[in-house]
């Protein structure tokens, strides 16, 4: 509870001196994903692709991991050397195959994964159709399969039944 | 749909089999398998150079099998697994030649722990793990069986256990 004979002023230097507090704590905080110093940004990109192969989840460009620091000073090395982006994923995967690309190339089993919703869809696209083809000749069946004479005596039936 | 049930019963029944006879999951299998093994040559730890010389890796061609075994001196299962490697290279070191391969370490501590285990087969130094990335290696302990010839047979990720080891001599043997 604020005691209500303190000056205002009081309050603008109290706002004002938490405020202070706030910015210089949110100015300590890392900024994320800048690269350190040490390597261009192009070596984080490369490496932002690529998995860490000890962490969970991580990629070689997040990951502190003596591992991921190693493969981004082997980027860093092969882009001073003039290699692509390319022949330096292509390095990797030489080594750890398709596994240590975050996007792995689709084909294979990858492919299946890909094209598994798709075929589910068609599949069930094509049930319902059938299902639908089905109801629909049914009910024209039922229809039509009513001879004039039960037609007749259903009308009669109906003309008899004494009205609530 | 509903009438080809013998059909879908069976669709399903062959996927889940297939599910069932996959390689484990958590196998890492390495690309590296059926290749020739990447070559290099590192500074031996200085205990060995007396006996092994200044310098070894892997060339073209070997004089015996080799099992190429990465450790670090922090990792928990490369010390239980030190001793059994002493053993087994004791027992056989006419027929195949361990070469470890301390990666991501201060030399330091490697020469602490070679000495702590009494470790006669060669280790190489590779303080910043750049060979164990040439073989795409996962972590540690990380073995690497490599034939005379120079290819990559197999690869075992993690501890290694004596049936493990005799199995991989029989296969390098064969």
């Amino acid at each position: 509870m604020t005691k209500p004979d303190q000056p205002r002023s009081t309050y603008i230097t109290t706002a004002f001196w938490w405020l202070l507090l706030l910015t210089f704590s949110a100015w300590a905080q890392p900024t994320p994903n800048t690269p350190p110093p040490d390597f261009s940004p192009r070596v984080f990109e490369i490496a932002r692709e690529l998995r860490c192969p000890v962490c969970q989840g991580e990629s070689a460009a997040e990951s502190n991991a003596g591992i991921a620091v190693e493969m981004r000073r082997i980027i860093a090395e092969q882009l001073a050397q003039g290699r692509t982006e390319a022949e330096i994923r292509q390095f990797f995967v030489d080594r750890y195959g398709d596994w240590i690309l975050y996007q792995p190339p689709v084909r294979g089993l990858t492919l299946w994964v890909w094209l598994s919703p798709l075929v589910g869809l068609a599949l069930l696209g094509i049930g319902l159709w059938r299902y639908l083809a089905r109801v629909r000749a049914q009910a024209q069946a039922t229809a039509s399969d009513v001879s004039e004479e039960e037609i007749a005596r259903l009308e009669s039936e109906l003309s008899q039944t004494p009205e609530r | 749909m509903l009438r080809f049930w013998p059909i879908w019963v069976l669709l399903l029944g062959g996927l889940f089999y297939w599910g069932l006879q996959r390689p484990n999951p958590d196998e890492l299998k390495s690309v590296l398998v059926g290749r020739p093994a990447p070559t290099f040559s590192l500074p031996l730890l200085a205990p060995y150079r007396p006996t092994f010389g200044l310098e070894m890796g892997i060339g073209e061609r070997l004089e015996k099998p080799v099992l190429l075994n990465i450790w670090a001196s922090w990792c928990i299962p490369c010390r239980t697994e030190a001793p059994l490697l002493e053993r087994f290279y004791r027992q056989h070191k006419d027929q195949i030649l361990i070469l470890g391969v301390n990666v991501q370490d201060r030399e330091a501590d490697a020469l602490k722990f070679v000495q702590q285990y009494g470790l006669t087969f060669p280790s190489v130094f590779d303080g910043r793990g750049r060979i164990g990335i040439e073989y795409g290696y996962y972590g540690v302990p990380e073995t690497f069986v490599i034939s005379r010839e120079g290819t990559v047979l197999a690869r075992h990720a993690g501890e290694l256990s004596e049936v493990q080891l005799r199995a991989y001599l029989e296969q390098v043997l064969r």
